[in-house]
């Protein structure tokens, strides 16, 4: 018994959706009651299509799987928008959190951009690294010749602790 | 007054106009900063794949800034302000995880300590410098200058957290442009998001909801935007061609960060502020002030 999306014949995985819950530790996600507030004012909706109130209706009816390995959970902005003016702290921004730490678990398709930004992590300490920039008159300039102090980057035992905290769920 | 601060990836790497007009206008309230040694990534990539590990990040931030032995840490970035937020609050919610991030940080040596008080410099320069003393402190006011302001989405929301300035109506940042003898014009689009967060996964729907809202507020006629956080000045400023070109519109609008503007009315020279380095035709704006 239950739902079956007629389309694709799938029915709904409620252990990947209990996952789920455990993630958001007491986040309301069954209070929602499908106002759209949240979609009304999504950032993402108007380029990208994503609709919060789906998202929570799909986790809450136990769509996970099909979810966690879709490209519409990578679209969100982080706006919080969704989060602060939700009636019901049902909370998609955290939802969708949720759902993208449970993808890379399942090692479905991640975006490059937090691959390459999560490598630099481990072999610089930050996420991004220290780039040249070019003033208006085109003259190239780095922190050396602005006079900015040095960077100093984390040492080796900040690598290991970093690698035992991504080791954890 | 002493503060810790914690700048960050972008700010660190290539938003350098951000750091030295912080670095040049503080010090000339009286507060020292004190940068944080060997500090990492707050956290705000790795939230999307391990919670876990990006709450040990910004644990980690937090840390660092206790081994400075002040009790308050500047936070320039909106995203890392918020990341940091919402690390100290989960903390203090859940003992369990907390007591293995605070294990992992034992490891290095570093101490967790949850008073540290966390500012960004809207409301460090708002709520602890406060409006009369910035008002105070203008050596050539920025009578004439009619500029918009756009606040980011990550140090108004979410209110349960405890954010610098309200969700729905923030204020302060007008205010403080306001003080330095600017006019604040409001607009409809104040709260649209200028979409940095994408560029981490779609390219060109982070430079078309960037390049959409500088070709409203450009069209409002005001002589710049005024930004306070480093991703709103990489899409607005340093990407304002992609982001002209993605939506089709020609611009060339200046966008500045408040400290800048802030080290303009001081009376600070244009390339302490790192002025040079705007992408935008900051030029334009410049030219109204000193005229």
């Amino acid at each position: 018994m239950g739902l079956t999306d007629l389309t694709s014949m799938a029915k709904p995985n409620l252990e990947s959706r209990e996952k789920i819950l455990r993630k958001l530790g007491g986040r309301e996600l069954v209070n929602c009651f499908q106002c759209i507030k949240c979609t009304s004012g999504c950032t993402a909706l108007k380029l990208l299509e994503l609709k919060p109130h789906e998202i929570i209706k799909l986790v809450n009816t136990g769509f996970v799987d099909e979810l966690a390995s879709s490209d519409i959970i990578w679209t969100c902005v982080t706006c919080l928008k969704c989060l602060q003016r939700c009636p019901q702290r049902a909370s998609p921004y955290h939802v969708i959190m949720a759902l993208r730490n449970l993808a890379v678990e399942r090692e479905a398709k991640v975006p490059e951009g937090y691959l390459k930004a999560v490598s630099r992590i481990l072999e610089i300490g930050l996420a991004e690294g220290v780039q040249d920039v070019v003033t208006r008159k085109m003259e190239i300039l780095n922190r050396e010749s602005l006079k900015l102090p040095k960077i100093t980057y984390p040492k080796e035992s900040f690598q290991a602790a970093f690698m035992k905290a991504m080791e954890e769920r | 007054m002493k503060v810790a601060v914690f700048w960050g990836c972008r700010i660190l790497t290539s938003q350098y106009a951000y750091e030295m007009s912080v670095r040049e206008t503080f010090p000339r309230f009286k507060v020292e900063l004190a940068d944080l040694s060997e500090a990492n990534c707050c956290g705000d990539p790795v939230k999307s794949m391990n919670d876990f590990a990006a709450n040990y990040l910004a644990a980690r931030v937090v840390a660092l800034a206790n081994n400075t032995g002040l009790s308050d840490l500047l936070v320039p970035c909106n995203r890392c302000h918020f990341v940091i937020s919402e690390a100290k609050s989960f903390m203090a919610k859940n003992e369990k995880t907390s007591k293995k991030i605070v294990e992992i940080l034992k490891e290095e040596g570093l101490d967790y300590n949850p008073s540290i008080k966390i500012w960004h410099t809207i409301d460090f320069l708002h709520d602890f410098v406060g409006l009369k003393h910035v008002k105070k402190a203008v050596q050539k006011p920025l009578k004439g200058l009619k500029l918009a302001t756009h606040v980011g989405c990550q140090i108004v929301r979410y209110s349960e957290l405890g954010r610098v300035d309200d969700a729905e109506n923030p204020r302060k940042l007008d205010e403080l442009v306001r003080a330095v003898g600017a006019e604040s014009v409001d607009y409809a689009e104040k709260l649209d998001c200028c979409g940095a967060n994408l560029m981490l996964s779609h390219v060109d729907s982070a430079l078309s909801l960037a390049g959409t809202k500088l070709s409203i507020v450009h069209g409002y006629g005001v002589d710049g935007l005024v930004v306070s956080c480093p991703d709103c000045g990489l899409m607005f400023d340093y990407k304002q061609k992609d982001a002209g070109a993605t939506v089709g519109a020609k611009l060339g609008f200046p966008v500045v960060y408040y400290t800048q503007l802030l080290g303009l009315a001081l009376g600070v020279e244009q390339e302490k502020l790192g002025l040079h380095l705007n992408q935008s035709p900051v030029d334009k704006l410049l030219s109204k002030v000193s005229a």
